[in-house]
C-alpha cells in the first residue's frame, strides 16, 4: 500500500488544483481558447505559438485568431487534468490489486475513473458545443464529484478518529442532507457563472432596489439551450438573469441556514468539533467571498476564491460525513 | 511458369518467397511469442525451447502468412497497397506458393513437436488454421466483424511462447492473449480508415464499408477504452509491477488520444499515424513487461 496513499493524497490536492484553474480558465474566458479537443488547434504538445504552427491552425481553422495566451491556459487546465486522469487510472488498479489485503472495496475507485471519464467527455462538449451553460454546470459538478470521491478514498488511508456511536447515529441523515443541500447550492452558483449573470445585479442584498425584482423563472432554467438565449434562440432577458443571480442569493440563505446550524451542532460535540469548527469558517468565508463579488463587479481573484472557498465546503462537508458514516462501513 | 524459376538468380527468387511470408507482421508476431516465453518462467528460458519454440513458431506463421497470400492474391491485384507482392506480379505461382507454404509450415510444426512439445505444436496448428483458413477464407470476405474474430489468432503467439516453456496454458499467458485481442480492432480499423476505398474496390466488408466512417470511428475509441482497462489487468493480478503500470498508463494514454481524435477530428494522415503508433503501442507494452519481469520495484 505504500504507493497508494500518497498517489490519493497527490491527487486530492491536484483534483483542487484542477476545479480552480477551470473556473480560473471560464473567468479568464479561455474556456474557447483551443477550439477543438483534446488538441489545441490539433497540436497535443503546446499551442500554436511559432509561424508555421500558426500558419498551419488558420488554415485548419479558417476565421479563428490563435490567441496564445488563452490557448496556454485552456491547455494547462488539460494538461492538469489529463495528469489527474493517468493518477485516478493507477489508484484504480491498485485499489484491485491490492483488494484482498486491504478488504476495502474497489468499486469507489473505479467509480472515481467513470466519474472522470465522464468529465473528459463534458470538457469535450464544453468547447464542442461552445460553453452551453448545461454542460459547463456539470463540468464544474463532475469535478466536485471527483474532489468529494477522492477525499473519501483520502480519509479512509488517514483513517480518523470516527465519532462515538450514538452522535453518529444523530448527525447521519443532516450531515448527508447537507451535502444534498450544498451540491444544489454549487449546482445554482454554476449556472451563475456559465450563464455570466454574476452581475444581473451589482446592488446586496437587494436586487435592482427590490426583494423580488422581476424574473423570469422559465427561461433562466432552462436547461437545453445555447449560452446567452432561450430554447428559442431569443437573448436571454435581464430578467431570465435575475432570477438565475436571485436564486444562488435564496440558496446561499438556506445553505447558510442549513450547514450553519449543523456546524453549531458539531461544534457542541466534542468528537466533531474540529470539523465544525472548520466547517463554520469556511461556510462564513464563503458568504463573505459571494457578497464580495457582486458589491466589487467580480474580481478574478475574488471570483476564483469563492469556486474555490466552495470546493473547500464540499471537502469539509465530507470529512464531517466519513467522521459520521465510517462506523457503519466497519461493521459490515 | 516452371521456367520462370530457373531463369531468375537464386538470391531474386529467395527474396521473393520470403516477401510471401510477410516478414515484417511475422517479426511482431515472433516478438510477443518470445516475450510470452521470457514472462513464463522466473529465470533464463531453456536454450532449447527459445530457439527451437522460436524457429517452430516463426516458420508457421510464415506458412500461415504465405497462404493467406495465395488466398488472396485476387484482393491484393486490386489494392495498390498490396499490388507488389510476389503473386500479384506473378513472380511466383500458386502452386509454388503452396508447397512452399506446406514444406515451411511443416517444417516448423516438425520442430515444435520434435524439441518443444506436442501442446504447442498443435496450439501453433490451431493458429495456423484459425489464420490461414478460417480467417482469410471464411470471415474476412464474409463478416465486419472479421477482424474482431480473427484476432484471436493473432493473440495467440504469447500463449504459444509461454506453452513452449511451461507445457501448459497458464491464466497469465491468457492474459497476453487477451491484451492482443483487444488491441487488434482499433489497430487494424485505424488502417480500414484509411483504405476503406480500396477494401470496398476489392469487396472486403471491411467495417468502413459495411458500416461506415463514424460507426468504425466510435468503435476504435470503445475498443481502445476496452484496451486500455485489458492493459491494466496484468498489473491487477500482480503479473506485473510499477514499471508496467507506469509505462502502460502513458502508451495508454497517447492510444486514448488517438482513439479521441480519430473520433472527433478524422484525417486520413492521422488514421495512418494511428496505425504506426497501434504497433509502437504494442511493442513497447511487450517491452515493459519484458522489463518488469526482471526489475521489480516493489508497490
Amino acid at each position: 500500500m505504500s504507493l497508494y496513499r500518497p498517489l490519493v493524497l497527490c491527487s486530492v490536492a491536484l483534483t483542487f488544483l484542477v476545479i480552480v484553474v477551470g473556473a480560473y480558465v471560464r473567468l479568464e474566458d479561455a474556456g474557447l481558447g483551443c477550439p477543438d479537443w483534446p488538441g489545441c488547434y490539433g497540436q497535443l504538445i503546446g499551442v500554436p505559438d511559432e509561424a508555421h504552427e500558426l500558419a498551419k491552425a488558420e488554415q485548419a481553422f479558417p476565421g479563428k485568431t490563435v490567441d496564445a495566451g488563452r490557448a496556454w491556459k485552456e491547455m494547462f487546465h488539460r494538461y492538469l487534468a489529463g495528469t489527474l486522469g493517468l493518477l485516478v487510472l493507477a489508484i484504480a488498479a491498485i485499489a484491485w490489486r491490492m483488494r484482498g489485503e486491504t478488504g476495502r472495496t474497489p468499486w469507489l475507485a473505479t467509480l472515481l475513473v467513470a466519474v472522470v471519464a465522464f468529465q473528459a467527455t463534458l470538457g469535450m462538449w464544453t468547447v464542442t458545443m461552445l460553453l452551453k451553460p448545461a454542460i459547463v454546470t456539470l463540468h464544474l459538478l463532475g469535478g466536485m464529484a471527483t474532489l468529494a470521491v477522492l477525499m473519501w478514498l483520502a480519509l479512509r488511508e488517514i483513517n480518523p478518529q470516527p465519532a462515538p456511536a450514538a452522535i453518529a447515529r444523530a448527525f447521519r441523515p443532516w450531515a448527508a442532507a447537507g451535502l444534498a443541500v450544498l451540491a444544489v447550492q454549487i449546482a445554482l452558483g454554476g449556472w451563475v457563472s456559465a450563464n455570466y449573470a454574476a452581475l444581473a445585479c451589482t446592488d446586496f442584498p437587494s436586487c435592482h432596489g427590490q426583494w423580488l425584482p422581476g424574473m423570469d423563472f422559465a427561461n433562466a432554467f432552462h436547461a437545453v439551450r445555447e449560452l446567452g438565449v432561450t430554447a428559442a434562440g431569443a437573448p436571454l432577458s435581464q430578467e431570465a438573469l435575475n432570477a438565475i443571480q436571485w436564486s444562488h442569493r435564496a440558496g446561499a440563505l438556506v445553505t447558510l441556514a442549513f450547514l450553519g446550524a449543523l456546524a453549531l451542532c458539531a461544534l457542541r460535540t466534542p468528537s466533531l468539533r474540529a470539523a465544525g469548527a472548520v466547517l463554520l469558517v469556511l461556510l462564513v468565508a464563503q458568504v463573505g467571498l459571494g457578497i464580495a463579488n457582486v458589491l466589487l463587479r467580480v474580481p478574478l481573484a475574488l471570483a476564483a476564491a469563492h469556486n474555490a472557498g466552495a470546493a473547500l465546503l464540499l471537502a469539509a462537508l465530507v470529512v464531517l460525513n466519513f467522521t459520521v458514516f465510517r462506523r457503519a462501513n466497519r461493521q459490515d | 511458369m516452371s521456367s520462370s524459376l530457373a531463369s531468375q538468380p537464386l538470391a531474386t527468387r529467395a527474396s521473393q518467397f520470403y516477401r510471401l511470408t510477410k516478414p515484417r507482421v511475422v517479426s511482431l508476431i515472433v516478438f510477443t511469442a518470445v516475450i510470452g516465453m521470457f514472462l513464463a518462467t522466473p529465470g533464463m528460458v531453456p536454450l532449447q525451447a527459445l530457439v527451437a519454440g522460436t524457429l517452430g513458431i516463426a516458420l508457421t506463421a510464415g506458412a500461415a502468412a504465405a497462404v493467406n497470400c495465395l488466398v488472396e492474391q485476387g484482393i491484393d491485384a486490386i489494392m495498390t497497397r498490396t499490388r507488389g507482392r510476389p503473386l500479384p506480379r506473378g513472380q511466383v505461382t500458386s502452386l509454388q506458393t503452396l508447397v512452399f507454404a506446406g514444406i515451411v509450415g511443416g517444417a516448423g510444426l516438425f520442430i515444435l513437436y520434435q524439441w518443444v512439445n506436442a501442446l504447442t505444436m498443435w496450439l501453433t496448428l490451431a493458429t495456423f488454421v484459425g489464420y490461414a483458413v478460417i480467417y482469410t477464407v471464411v470471415l474476412k470476405p464474409m463478416t465486419p466483424q472479421n477482424i474482431v474474430i480473427g484476432g484471436a489468432s493473432g493473440a495467440m503467439p504469447p500463449v504459444l511462447g509461454w506453452t513452449a516453456v511451461t507445457g501448459e496454458i497458464a491464466a497469465d499467458a491468457l492474459l497476453l492473449f487477451l491484451i492482443i485481442f483487444a488491441w487488434t480492432p482499433p489497430h487494424f480499423w485505424a488502417l480500414a480508415l484509411y483504405r476503406k476505398h480500396e477494401y470496398a474496390k476489392a469487396g472486403v466488408p471491411m467495417l468502413p464499408v459495411t458500416h461506415g466512417d463514424k460507426f468504425t470511428r466510435l468503435h476504435v475509441l470503445l475498443y481502445t477504452v476496452i484496451l486500455t482497462a485489458v492493459t491494466l489487468m496484468p498489473f491487477v493480478t500482480r503479473m506485473s509491477g510499477v514499471i508496467y503500470l507506469a509505462a502502460v498508463l502513458l502508451l495508454d494514454a497517447v492510444f486514448l488520444w488517438y482513439a479521441v481524435r480519430i473520433y472527433v477530428a478524422y484525417s486520413d494522415p492521422l488514421a495512418q499515424r494511428t496505425f504506426r503508433y497501434s504497433i509502437l503501442y504494442l511493442t513497447l507494452l511487450f517491452a515493459a513487461l519484458l522489463v518488469d519481469h526482471y526489475f521489480r520495484i516493489p508497490l
